[in-house]
């Protein structure tokens, strides 16, 4: 059982089957995320390899955040492919936030396809220690 | 290929490890084929010169070590993942850390001219064919 465990794990990408027909063609995967909360906010970490900061679209609709990374098909469109490991398409994906999060402060960080998101806790929702007399 | 064995138990473990042998080698005719390898890597061919792409993100230039020699290409790294102190890590997806990949390529590289660049956490090397490489044709008298 241990040794399982030991064993790297290698994960293709996941791609989402989508209900609503995509004005953009191509196929869209889901970017592999790390989320991390400290007391005052939560941090998203979003691995969208060959997407520019350009090209990613972060929208907060009620409490709905998506996130939209579209590749660039064009360097390699040209050239012939002779063999693949891997498919490219663009990133989609959408988290709900709960209300903790200070909707107007949320800022985002993009460098070597990752994506970094830091959303602020609302101040009176950090957890604040309360002294024993 | 399977000389003949004093007992059963020898046959039958032979045939086994040609199996594996099998499954660990070149299933697709072109490179080699780690299974469970990380990164995925795509190869394209555009004249004499063999493009070779993979998804690396979130690394800076000088943590990607690419070696090549005659036609085998080495890509190693080391991805540094760093949380703040004192946070809760909610979901962890992120997992192919470190890496160390040596892929058989279909044609001979001429080192001195190969270019590689990284950008938005691609890597892509094209490799040009060695002119020792590049078949001549000979004239029939």
């Amino acid at each position: 059982m241990s040794e399982d465990t030991n064993k790297m794990v290698v994960e293709n990408k996941k791609e989402v089957s989508l209900e609503k027909a995509q004005t953009i063609p191509g196929k869209q995967y889901i970017p592999a995320t790390d989320i991390a909360e400290t007391d005052k906010e939560l941090l998203l970490y979003m691995d969208m390899p060959g997407v520019d900061r350009k090209k990613v679209e972060i929208n907060l609709n009620k409490n709905v955040l998506s996130i939209n990374g579209q590749i660039d098909y064009q360097p390699n469109g040209d050239l012939k492919l002779i063999y693949s490991e891997y498919n490219s398409g663009h990133f989609t994906r959408r988290f709900e936030l709960s209300n903790e999060i200070d909707q107007t402060k949320i800022e985002a960080r993009m460098n070597d396809g990752v994506l970094f998101l830091k959303l602020p806790k609302v101040p009176e929702k950090q957890p604040t220690a309360i002294e024993v007399n | 290929m399977f000389t003949r064995f004093a007992n059963a138990f020898d046959t039958l473990s032979s045939i086994q490890n040609a199996v594996e042998a099998a499954r660990r080698s070149d299933f697709s005719g072109y490179s080699t084929t780690q299974r469970r390898v990380y990164p995925f890597v795509n190869l394209f061919q555009e004249n004499d010169n063999t493009v070779l792409t993979a998804e690396v993100p979130g690394l800076k230039k000088e943590e990607i070590k690419l070696e090549i020699k005659d036609n085998l290409i080495r890509i190693s790294g080391k991805r540094k993942i760093e949380y703040p102190e004192k946070s809760s890590v909610h979901r962890l997806e992120r997992r192919n850390l470190n890496f160390d990949r040596t892929i058989k390529l279909p044609v001979k590289v001429d080192v001195s001219l190969v270019k590689a660049e990284y950008q938005n956490g691609i890597l892509k090397v094209v490799l040009p064919r060695a002119e020792s490489d590049k078949p001549k044709s000979i004239e029939i008298n």
